[in-house]
């Protein structure tokens, strides 16, 4: 485990995501990357229903880490728990339920490049496309302040200059130890902006 | 509960139950208790095993509630070990004594253990749980094969949330004894055995099956 930084690819207009997708896997694998497996973050919202204020549950999980649960409120508050967890949320169903149609994640191929790890996924909300996103985790430090240069220079050489400085999530936390629930975070954040873009393209009916 | 294609054999576990027994056992009388439990379980040849947990049980309810809304309200209890402060915090879920089978040797109940990091309590409390009360319980621990016997003592908290011991106070003059398995589901078999178990403890102790709910009538 190390610091991780991810990041939204755009796909230009008139170009297929998959296409995109390709494209990247190629360079990677030019750079010397090797395919290791595959990987998949996933995201489902639960909303409380007849509390007086109403809150938003996010329950996220990652192949990287598979006997894990991260419970996200919207204050950011993080619990990280045994994926039992959802165990326990099917005894809360009076008072939070999932989301219809909430469930987005991220889901691609893993590779590895000497001590970084490189995850390039598509995005998926219910089921149909919605862009890429791209973790590159450097493995030997948990100091993000201490490898961003390192990181920032595989980031910029794959995906240009929408790395050119670090995640606004992991901003502010560049000197603590970095943890699996920062990443799951910087998720969080990716997915929530694509799931707006994807309400206000069609607004409801 | 099937949420996402992800580790399919960590997500569908079966359901776990708890088949319990409870008795009480006077402060004076304890030691002999523990001897005879040390020789009839696991392990006989070390020393005993000790345990102080703080358990907080927080309730989640609706403001308005009528008699029916108060039967849905969920309770978690949390646990964390005081003298074992690496050790993760744990939220136990314990459902309510299946009504079944009079014949029954033991109360059985759905059970849940989820351990979580240690920032649970804020986060229980953020997502609209309340403290009910919290305690302290220390004591012994015995084990049996897949038997876990207790032999506790629960202490009240003057000032809740403050677990150091000058804020104990003990809530009787008696150890509570606990027989419990968590199994999964339909193993009834289990009932029997710790049924046979009591036996040897009598009469020191009479482990029984209680419904908690006729304890509030």
């Amino acid at each position: 485990m190390g610091v991780s930084c991810v990041y939204m690819y755009p796909v230009p207009e008139g170009r297929s995501g998959a296409h995109v997708v390709e494209v990247l896997q190629k360079q990677v694998e030019t750079i010397g990357g090797v395919k290791m497996g595959s990987f998949v973050v996933d995201c489902e919202s639960y909303l409380s229903i007849m509390l007086s204020v109403s809150k938003t549950l996010q329950i996220l999980h990652n192949t990287e880490y598979p006997a894990s649960c991260f419970a996200v409120l919207d204050s950011g508050a993080t619990l990280v728990a045994d994926t039992l967890f959802n165990g326990l949320l099917s005894h809360l169903k009076a008072y939070y339920q999932a989301r219809k149609g909430s469930k987005i994640e991220s889901k691609g191929n893993r590779y590895q490049l000497a001590d970084f790890v490189i995850k390039i996924g598509s995005v998926t909300l219910s089921g149909s496309f919605k862009g890429i996103l791209v973790e590159v985790e450097y493995c030997p430090s948990v100091i993000a302040s201490e490898c961003w240069n390192l990181m920032k220079e595989l980031l910029q050489s794959l995906i240009g200059n929408i790395a050119e400085s670090p995640p606004p999530s992991l901003k502010m936390k560049m000197d603590e130890i970095y943890t699996p629930a920062m990443t799951m975070l910087q998720y969080l954040e990716h997915f929530n902006n694509f799931r707006k873009a994807a309400a206000v393209s069609q607004p409801p009916r | 509960m099937e949420t996402t294609s992800l580790a399919p054999s960590l997500k569908n576990i079966a359901p776990q139950q708890e088949y319990l027994l409870q008795a009480s056992i006077l402060d004076a009388n304890r030691d002999v208790l523990l001897h005879r439990l040390r020789g009839l379980c696991d392990n006989a040849e070390s020393n005993f095993e000790t345990f102080a947990d703080y358990e907080a049980v927080y309730v989640l309810s609706f403001l308005e509630s009528s008699a029916v809304q108060q039967s849905q309200a969920v309770s978690f209890r949390v646990r964390h070990a005081l003298d074992d402060p690496e050790a993760p915090d744990h939220i136990r879920y314990i459902g309510q004594a299946e009504l079944g089978d009079r014949a029954r040797p033991t109360l059985v109940r759905a059970c849940l253990d989820v351990a979580c990091s240690s920032n649970v309590r804020e986060f229980l409390q953020e997502m609209g749980f309340k403290l009910d009360y919290d305690c302290v319980m220390k004591g012994y621990f015995f084990h049996k094969g897949r038997m876990k016997v207790t032999v506790y003592k629960i202490f009240r908290l003057l000032q809740p949330g403050k677990t150091d011991s000058s804020n104990w106070e003990p809530l009787s003059m008696s150890h509570l004894v606990e027989l419990s398995v968590v199994a999964p589901l339909g193993q009834e078999q289990i009932g029997e055995d710790m049924k046979n178990f009591a036996e040897q403890l009598k009469p020191l102790v009479v482990l029984e099956k209680f419904d908690h709910r006729r304890l509030h009538n």
